[in-house]
This record gives C-alpha cells, structure tokens and sequence, in this order.
C-alpha cells in the first residue's frame, strides 16, 4: 500500500570476530542494514576499530590538506572515480604532502614579503615629495620627529615659532593633501604635536625607514624591482601547484573517496557490541530484503554467523524508508524537509502528491503562467539534475496551474482574447464572493481528509473508540456548526435544536478523546477552515496585478509610436515579476496549508531517516 | 466619479480591516522569524519546522480580508 513505509525487520547479528572485517565489507557493499549504535553497559562494551583505521584517518587527513592546498574540488556528477591498478597511496601520499608542504611555505614566505614591500612602499610613496633624506628619521636623543597628513599649512609655523625657534618644517602636496614632516626639540614635543592635531594630523608610520638611505624617489624604485621579481617567484611556485594538480587531480579525488570509505568500514565496529571473541550487531533491514541479505551475509562469514530476524516491537523507534511509486517519489522531498513519519503512522506522501498541485493551481491559476512555468521547469531539471525532486513537483504544479486556468478562464490575466471571451466555470476577478465560498469549501474537504487519515491513524494506535471520540468528534462538530447556521439563517427546514444536539455531542467526544485540550482548540478547526481564503486571497492579488498589467499596456498601444514599445516592455517585466510573485506565494502557502492546516489533523512523524550502513548521505 | 460618504466609510472600514491585519501579522511573522532563524543557524534541519511556526499569524490577515470582504458585501456596495 502507498500509504505505509517499508516494512521493517529487526535484525541481530553475532559472529566470531575473525570474520568481523570480511562481514563489514560484505554489509557496505550491500548497503542494506541500518545499523542501530550499541550503547555501551556494563556487560558489553562496544567494538574495537579495525587496526587499519589509524593509518587510514592518517593518510586520509594527508590527502584533504594535499587538496586543499593544491585546490582541489571534489566535482559534483557522479561519475566514477579511477586511477590505474597497483598505486600506492600511502607512498603518494608521504611524498606528494611533503612537496606540496614545501611549495606552499614557499609561497607563504613569498606573500609575506610582497606585503612587507607594499606596506613600506605606501610609506615612501606618501613622503616621496618631501625633500629630505631618509637617513634624517633616525633615532635622536634631543630631537623628535612627527611625519603625516595635516588637513590645512595655515599658521602652522608661525605657531611653532610660539613656542620654539628650533624646528624645522618641511611640507608638501601629494595627492591633494599636504604631507609635513616637522623635527622638533624634543622639550617641546607635545605642545609641537598638539598643534598638528589641531590642524587635523593624521600619523603616516615611518618604523620600516629607519637604516634607509637616500631620496624616497630611488627606494621607490627599487622596491618596484623586488616586487615584479618576487612576482615571478610567486607565479613559478603556482605554476609548478598547478603541474602537480593537473597530474594528480584524479588520484586525489579518488584516494579521497576510497579512504573515506574504508575508513566508515573500519571505524563501524565502534557501532557495534563486542565480547573478546565475538561481535553483535543490532539494526534494521527492509522485510523484503531480509532473506537476501542473511544469505550474503552468512557467505562472507562462512557459516558462522547466527541471526535473529524479528518483527518490530511496539517500543522501538524503528527507521523509516518511505515507500512510494515514481511519480509520488518527489514528493517525498516535504516530508524530508518536515519530518519522517513514524514507523505505524500513515505516510503522508501519497496524499501531499494528490493536493499539493491542486491547492497550487488553485492560487496560480492561469492557462498562461502555467505553460511559462511549466517549459520553465522541464528546462530547469534539465539543466540542474541534482534538484531533480523538487522540479518535478514543480512540474506537477504547473499542470494544475493549466488546468485551473482553463477552469477559470484566464491567459496571462486577460479574460478574452481579441474578441473571443474564454470560456470558464468561475471567474476569478468577477465572482470574487464565489470564489471565497470554493476556497472555504476545498478547506473542509481537506481539513476532512486530514481528519479520516487521523482516525485511521489513531484506530491501529489507541483503537476504534479512541479513534470515534478524538477525531469523529471534529466532524460531528462541524455538522453541528453548519447545521446550526443553516438552520438559523432558514436555509434548511430543520429545528435550531438539531443543530445543538450535535454540537454537544461533539463537545462531549473531544472532551473524551482528546481532553480539555480539545475543548480549548475547539475555534481551532474554524480558523484552520478559513484558513483556505488564503487560496482566493493568493490568486485574486495574482489576476489584479496581471490586469493591471494589461491595462496599463493596453492604453500605451493606444498612445502609438514610442509607447508601443514601453508598453511591450511592460507586459514582459511585469509578467515575469507577477509570475515569480505567484509561484513563490503559491508553493509557500500551498506548502503551509498542508504542514500547519492539514497534518496537524494526523500526522505526528519524528522518526529517523533509513539509512543503510554504506550508502552516501 | 462622484462617490457619496457612506460607500467612503465603507471602503476606509474594509481598508482598516486589511491594513490593521496585515500589520498585525507582519509584526508577529517578524518576531517569529528572527528566532527561526536564529535556530536554523544552529541546526539546518529545522526549516521545515520554523518556516511553519513563522507562517502561522499569517492567518491573522486572511481573516482580516474575510471580514474587509463581508463589510463590502453586508453594505450592498
């Protein structure tokens, strides 16, 4: 059936531990057993890993830096790796790690010193004006020296003379702004610097100067020198990176994934129970599989390994593989993105895939949009093939979309083309009060499925009278309700007590099956129901802009000339931001519907993925 | 066009309706959605979960529109 997971066996293994290592391999080359970890208890500890883990990891940590540094990226087709037979690749690894070590120290080195030479050179270049020496910003014992950048010369001098006649100023424009460099007693140091920064000074560093000699012009030049040879230095050793990348690319990539690999092999005896001779493993393995597997199994371990293949107890938190047909498959995607169902609850799958679309097409709506959208995601899912799913849902929406449209009438907003009014069963933008009542009612018919999967549900759980009361209790509320309403609004012939007869009733099963909790979420289910105005709400602002569009378009073909094109540009800008508009609302609320609205009325999930012990994640 | 008061005050009634809801609901999603959010950043798994509790006051301005709708309707405009 689609609407259950995969039936589970629970699976114990024991073997002697001389064939621990051939049954690991047998099991990941399976990938078939999902392995529950053993906790560790007094009695039994859990395993040993393998003696080859320590010098796999190491090789392997190897390999990642040799990556890492060389660039490597791992490509995302999976296209299978290979290198020649008989490598070794912890020989390769040893010298390869330290060549690439030592190129990339070398380049490190040569980085630093490009940098030291930046550095100095803004420096100079920043003094390069001003007339003086290098040699004078040494260290003195009764002068001081400040260099920078001052925002205005104005009276700086007349105001050192204040208070000192021995200073010499030198200044210079570079750039725009005045570069001085001041040398002053050093009694008079701070009321000297004080004055700078009331003109604005800001320090320029001259600690890389000291020891240098000459104009700053010809420093210049030579450091200009260092840096194009230091250059060619860096691009020989990338070069030479980038040799060894090319040749070893494919050996990196693949050693990589082997020992990773035989890595997971190696460690897995930390998962499982182990005596001094023996091992145990605990896991699960799919019903269907079971046999297949223990004959395998006991191949790899010649006979000597003992299983004990039972039925899931009602305690265990068993792991759950979804199980649904090729078109369903996709939209398994929610439930990952949500929660996995629990093992005995029922797999929503089947009926996201059956109203997740419609709920979709509902809101988008438009014959138009929905063939944009729909060549727009076979193209995508062409191009992009890892995000397959979430295409093909989308896909799946789209011909909704198609189909409401031809069912409200719609192209691209227009309700007619030319003269030829479309053809439709509502009209979105005309009957709007009529499509709120079609919104309410496709509420009550969802909340209702959602209410009839919660009383199966609880019927294989907690049994038919816990069933009856918890979930039968909301539908009999919401007759009682609507009897009552129509009653009073004297639409049906029926006395107002009816109404309240079921209503108390109602009250009296939620009270019974689901508590006081019950009672008090009582509004709950209304505004869960009204909640589906949204699916007018969504699509009516969707027709609006699009009509919208096209009037305003409409009215600049009328103008002529230069407008006809404005006006084509409109229709194509505003279509297209109205149709991304749509398809976000429309997924978002569409999704929401069902995780807030609709799964709430049965769903608990929470149960762990199936993961087979050797498949990728 | 000329439109008397009356069918004024109508339309300004279902417009607070929608407006008053709508911010309602912007205000509760952004307090909602920062702590998802916050919680995502720690584990990813959570984004089914929190993109489900930052949309639930979502509802509160569908209701709004309902009721802007049932003014407009009740008033016969």
């Amino acid at each position: 059936m689609v609407l259950k997971p995969e039936s589970m066996g629970k699976i114990t293994l024991v073997g002697p531990k001389s064939y621990r290592e051939a049954v690991v391999a047998e099991l990941h080359r399976l990938k078939i057993l999902h392995i529950s970890d053993h906790a560790k208890t007094d009695d039994i500890d859990v395993g040993s890993p393998l003696e080859k883990a320590n010098e796999l990891s190491e090789v392997l940590v190897k390999i990642r830096s040799i990556s890492s540094w060389l660039r490597v990226k791992r490509k995302n087709n999976s296209e299978e790796l290979k290198i020649e037979a008989g490598y070794d690749l912890g020989a390769l690894s040893k010298k390869l790690y330290l060549e690439v070590k030592q190129k990339i120290e070398q380049l490190r080195e040569v980085e630093g010193r490009v940098s030291a030479n930046n550095s100095l050179k803004a420096e100079l270049e920043a003094l390069k004006n001003i007339a003086i020496d290098l040699s004078a910003f040494a260290e003195y014992r009764s002068i001081a020296y400040f260099a920078g950048y001052v925002k205005n010369l104005d009276g700086i001098e007349n105001r050192l003379r204040a208070i000192t006649e021995k200073f010499e100023l030198y200044a210079a424009a570079e750039k725009g702004k005045n570069v001085i460099v001041l040398f002053v007693e050093i009694e008079k140091k701070n009321e000297a610097r004080e004055i700078l920064i009331q003109h604005g000074l800001s320090d320029i560093s001259t600690q890389n100067l000291r020891g240098m000699r000459g104009r700053a012009h010809d420093s210049i030049r030579a450091l200009e020198e260092e840096k194009s040879s230091l250059l060619k230095q860096m691009e020989k050793v990338t070069g030479s990176m980038g040799k060894l990348r090319l040749r070893y690319e494919k050996h990196l990539l693949f050693a990589e994934d082997f020992l990773e690999k035989e890595l997971e092999k190696a460690e897995a005896p930390l998962r499982f129970a182990e005596t001094k001779n023996t091992f145990v493993i605990n896991g699960w393995v799919p019903e269907k599989d079971a046999e297949d597997a223990m004959k395998k199994l006991n191949a790899a371990g010649k006979n000597k390994i003992f299983f004990n293949l039972e039925e899931p107890g009602k305690k265990d938190s068993v792991p759950v593989k979804l199980k649904n047909p090729g078109p369903v498959r996709p939209f398994e995607f929610f439930m990952d993105l949500y929660t996995m169902p629990t093992y005995r609850e029922l797999d929503p799958t089947f009926l996201v895939f059956l109203t997740f679309p419609l709920l979709f097409g509902f809101m988008l709506g438009d014959f138009g949009y929905g063939l944009v959208t729909l060549v727009l995601f076979i193209a995508l899912k062409k191009k992009m093939p890892k995000a397959k799913n979430f295409f093909n849902i989308l896909i799946f929406a789209s011909i909704a979309t198609i189909f409401f449209g031809l069912l409200f009438g719609e192209f691209f907003g227009f309700e007619e083309i030319g003269h030829f009014k479309l053809p439709h069963i509502i009209s979105r933008s005309h009957q709007v009060t009529e499509l709120l009542y079609l919104a309410v009612a496709v509420g009550v018919i969802h909340i209702n499925i959602g209410l009839i999967a919660g009383f199966y549900n609880e019927l294989k759980s907690h049994g038919f009278m816990a069933a009856l009361y918890a979930k039968g209790g909301w539908i009999v509320l919401q007759i009682g309700v609507a009897l009552l309403a129509l009653s009073y609004l004297k639409i049906i012939a029926l006395p107002i007590y009816t109404g309240i007869i079921f209503f108390v009733l109602s009250l009296l099963m939620l009270l019974k099956g689901e508590g006081i909790r019950g009672l008090i979420e009582l509004p709950g289910i209304f505004s869960n129901i009204l909640s589906y105005a949204r699916l007018m709400a969504i699509g009516l602002s969707s027709v609006k802009l699009a009509e919208v569009i096209n009037e305003s378009a409409t009215e600049m073909f009328h103008g002529g000339g230069f407008l006809i094109l404005t006006g084509i540009l409109l229709l194509l800008v505003g279509h297209i931001v109205n149709i991304g508009l749509g398809l976000l609302g429309s997924f978002l609320h569409s999704l929401r519907l069902h995780y807030v609205e609709f799964f709430t009325k049965f769903f608990h999930g929470g149960a762990k993925k199936f993961k087979p012990f050797g498949a990728k994640s | 066009m000329a439109v008397d008061i009356n069918t004024g005050l109508v339309a300004l009634g279902s417009a607070v309706a929608i407006g008053v809801s709508a911010i309602a609901a912007a205000w509760a999603e952004k307090s909602i959605g920062v702590a998802a959010i916050g919680a995502m950043a720690e584990k990813e798994e959570l984004f089914g979960k929190g993109l489900i509790l930052t949309v639930i006051p979502e509802t509160i301005v569908i209701f709004g529109l309902v009721i802007a709708i049932l003014i407009l309707n009740l008033s016969g405009a």
